[in-house]
């Protein structure tokens, strides 16, 4: 597994178009943040979309899976491999923005005697750790997609279902249909519940039903794409 | 050992389904090397792909060792060279086989050591290692392709065209390390083009044909079932030649080159030939015993 995770790392980062992509969502993360002292909701969503994207049908495609499976690696330890190679990845990504707001607020700004809020430590740390338990889910998501389709249809198959997750409870306001609205916010809360973390850590929240539909939906998802995975076959080459 | 029972394995939705293996049965020995050889899209790699697991037959069942083909004890004993190398190719030759030896659960603290003897035996030593694979020639993908299959010395050998594209010496290197594998008892399933090759190294050759067998020739040892003599004199004696062997009782046919394939390829059955031809004063120029599997292949299959 750990090395599934060290691949994973290697093949986003030596990446030269990933690292330069990741670079720049960095800079755009963290120069404003460190004006304000604290990062933005949803740091680094893209970046984790960007992380995630392909992370299994890259593989199918080039062949490289097939080499993987030959050796004594279960489909299951490969599928953990690149869930926490996500993660991993994630984690990392959310470092540097921390580092270079440190950067930016520390060195940056003074010499260039621009006036800007201190960093705040507590909400920085809030902040970055509710960032990384919501991307827990959308990788997940991400991850069960990217099992059966191919390319980046995982981050397409992402968007399609919080659309769908979000169309429903609309039309059936819109229709006046009570129970298809209710139908369609239960839906949304068991399927990509959004539990409010940086709430929960700042105390101002309980843990409350939102989390531990989070777990479940985590859960799901990852049990959904090690299913079908097991199933899937992976034909090569020519005969 | 590997069996292969009654497997087939169909393609395709309803309307537009192609039967890719149809009832195949095979047994593979423990230390034997087995040739699969047939025309493109006969189901060769189809059935390389039921035996590692990558695809699951419809019916029938695939064993090895009495364990099931995906068995993670299984693989760990197991190398496997695909047609197509495709990995990482932001990698450098030695990160790529250091990745392959953990992968296999080799000791850690051995990787450097091993890798390096790896990459030796085909040929790729020094600054190469250290450049990445998308800078790799065919030819040296197919080599460090060898170099990670045979990498901790697996017992099974999966090689899906291991020579294509690389140069005389790079085919040689290949068929080096199928020996070397041959020699220490391990079994080795390779899919080939290159029928020359296939013959130097293969003890048997199976030819599929639409997904079935069609026939299971054993090119090595007392039960050689695929063994010619072939006899080589000037060209413009070859008639001549003919006709002597005819006299002496050996049945030979002559081709444009001086090439004569006599029907019994035995030691006993070439002697008798060359001796007739020695009294007649008629030279020869080269004689060997071949199991000449481009005819076979160019031979329908037998009903």
């Amino acid at each position: 597994m750990i090395e599934m995770v060290r691949r994973f790392l290697r093949q986003k980062f030596d990446n030269p178009i990933v690292a330069v992509a990741l670079a720049v969502m960095a800079l755009l993360i963290a120069f404003p943040a460190a004006f304000s002292g604290q990062p933005s909701p949803n740091s680094g969503f893209l970046a984790l979309l960007l992380l995630g994207a392909g992370s299994v049908s890259r593989d199918v495609s080039s062949g490289a899976l097939q080499m993987i499976l030959a050796r004594p690696i279960s489909r299951t330890d490969y599928l953990w491999g690149r869930f926490f190679g996500i993660l991993s990845a994630f984690a990392l990504f959310l470092a540097g923005v921390a580092v270079l707001m440190v950067v930016f607020s520390a060195a940056v700004l003074p010499v260039l005697h621009v006036l800007h809020a201190p960093l705040q430590w507590p909400a920085l740390a809030r902040s970055f750790a509710a960032a990384f338990l919501d991307g827990v889910l959308v990788a997940a998501v991400l991850l069960f997609f990217s099992t059966f389709l191919p390319g980046w249809g995982d981050v397409l198959g992402y968007f399609l279902l919080m659309l769908f997750l979000s169309a429903v409870p609309s039309i059936g306001a819109g229709l006046g249909k009570e129970w298809l609205t209710r139908l369609g916010l239960t839906l949304k809360q068991n399927v990509l519940p959004e539990p409010n973390f940086g709430a929960i850590f700042s105390g101002e929240r309980r843990i409350s039903e939102a989390v531990g539909q989070w777990a479940l939906a985590i859960t799901v998802f990852l049990l959904a794409a090690a299913l079908v995975f097991r199933r899937r076959e992976f034909a090569y080459g020519h005969d | 050992m590997i069996e292969v029972e009654n497997v087939s394995k169909t393609y395709g939705r309803m309307g537009r389904r192609t039967r890719a293996l149809d009832g195949v049965r095979l047994r593979v020995a423990r230390g034997e090397t087995l040739g699969l050889i047939g025309p493109n899209g006969a189901g060769k790699t189809t059935l390389l792909s039921c035996m590692l697991g990558f695809l699951r037959p419809d019916s029938g069942t695939i064993s090895i060792d009495g364990r099931a083909v995906d068995d993670l004890w299984i693989r760990s004993r197991t190398g496997y060279m695909p047609e197509r190398l495709g990995f990482d190719r932001d990698l450098t030759g030695e990160a790529f086989l250091a990745h392959h030896w953990r992968l296999s659960g080799g000791s850690p603290s051995k990787t450097a050591e091993e890798t390096a003897a790896a990459a030796s035996r085909v040929g790729l030593e020094g600054a190469v290692l250290g450049k990445k694979l998308k800078t790799y020639s065919r030819g040296m993908l197919q080599r460090i392709g060898v170099a990670q299959a045979t990498l901790g010395s697996p017992d099974l050998l999966f090689l899906d065209e291991p020579a294509s594209g690389t140069d005389p010496l790079g085919v040689a290197i290949v068929r080096d390390r199928i020996l070397e594998a041959k020699a220490r008892g391990a079994t080795v399933v390779l899919n080939s083009h290159q029928l020359t090759e296939v013959e130097r190294v293969c003890d048997r050759v199976v030819f599929i044909d639409h997904g079935k067998l069609s026939r299971d020739e054993t090119l090595r040892g007392e039960t050689a079932t695929r063994k010619r003599g072939v006899l080589r004199v000037p060209a413009g004696r070859s008639e001549d030649a003919r006709t002597i062997l005819a006299a002496a009782g050996v049945e030979a046919r002559a081709s444009g080159d001086g090439a004569l394939r006599l029907s019994d390829g035995s030691e006993d059955g070439i002697s008798r030939a060359v001796k007739a031809l020695a009294v007649a004063d008629v030279p020869v120029l080269e004689v060997r015993a071949t199991a000449e599997l481009e005819e076979l292949f160019r031979e329908a299959p037998p009903s």
